[in-house]
């Protein structure tokens, strides 16, 4: 019998493996986005959320490109905080943040844990949301220490922002717009 | 210039509720949504003009180019725990000389909210 004629064409390359390769990023990391005229120790304004109008120190520029911000917590209610860089206006006040050590703080300090997820659980999911005696008291101590952490770095920053005048009610104050403010005209 | 986008949601469904009680803080500027962009007989509902209060030029509107556009409006029935919904679009680019500024929305605004106040948010701010 003759041999069948090869009606496909066959190449000259063949894949080695049959898994399709999704895409991969050649830049492993994102790179954090440049910061526009934004230093650390410069005070922002937040634009958007819960604490907007509020102003806020910048502590540092996180490894995720968030800002970091700090209330501080006593003076104005904000805790330690990641902010977009795009969520926020600069100010042209400066706080002295030379004895503030805010670098043990990364984005692993804001990530949501297990407990934190279950505790919204309603109706179906709601046994799931009661937290186990050990969570509860894992709760606690990550509670406690969160309150350390932001003692220890606003404590530092008071007492700078405490030698400069009215600069502890300026980060009191909130922003608002008025009637005949120009937020195209303003200089902040 | 990209930033990043890890923290604020792309989509915000919910009126933002102001907890604060003490004193009311006005963070967007008032805009009046005074039509749709149009020649004399027909008109195009995707492009909406707003007057912004107290932009007279195009060199204020510049400022507004890229910002987050709300109109709010109340509804019978409650949604997401409110009767308040919004609509969410961005200030697209500027339209005359007279500092009009065309909006565009995720979905085209109703022609019921002509002459209404929509809200001109402060963010992005591209600073």
């Amino acid at each position: 019998m003759p041999a069948k004629k090869r009606t496909t064409r066959i190449g000259n390359w063949y894949k080695s493996d049959d898994e399709k390769v999704h895409f991969v990023r050649k830049r492993k990391a994102p790179r954090p986005s440049q910061l526009r005229k934004i230093s650390p120790g410069q005070v922002l304004i937040l634009l958007a959320g819960r604490f907007q109008g509020k102003r806020v120190v910048l502590l540092k520029q996180l490894k995720s490109g968030l800002l970091l911000v700090t209330g501080p917590f006593k003076i104005n209610g904000v805790p330690l905080k990641r902010v977009n860089q795009a969520y926020v206006i600069p100010t042209s006040t400066k706080v002295d943040i030379k004895g503030v050590d805010a670098s043990k703080i990364e984005d692993e300090y804001f990530k949501r844990t297990e407990a934190q997820r279950r505790k919204n659980e309603k109706g179906f999911w709601a046994k799931r949301g009661e937290l186990t005696e050990e969570q509860q008291v894992a709760e606690k101590k990550r509670l406690d220490e969160k309150r350390k952490t932001q003692k220890s770095i606003d404590d530092a920053l008071v007492s700078t922002i405490k030698k400069t005048q009215l600069l502890k009610q300026y980060l009191g104050a909130r922003f608002s717009i008025g009637k005949t403010t120009r937020p195209h005209d303003l200089v902040f | 210039m990209k930033s990043e986008q890890q923290q604020k949601g792309v989509t915000k469904t919910v009126k933002k509720v102001k907890v604060n009680k003490k004193a009311p803080v006005r963070l967007w500027v008032k805009a009046v949504f005074t039509g749709f962009r149009r020649s004399k007989v027909q008109q195009n509902e995707k492009q909406a003009l707003l007057k912004i209060q107290h932009v007279d030029d195009v060199s204020s509107s510049r400022f507004y180019w890229g910002k987050r556009v709300a109109y709010i409006y109340k509804a019978h029935s409650l949604k997401n725990n409110t009767k308040f919904r919004t609509i969410w679009g961005r200030v697209s680019r500027s339209h005359g000389s007279n500092g009009i500024v065309i909006a565009r929305f995720n979905r085209n605004l109703p022609p019921r909210a002509i002459g209404s106040t929509l809200r001109v948010f402060l963010y992005p701010n591209r600073a």
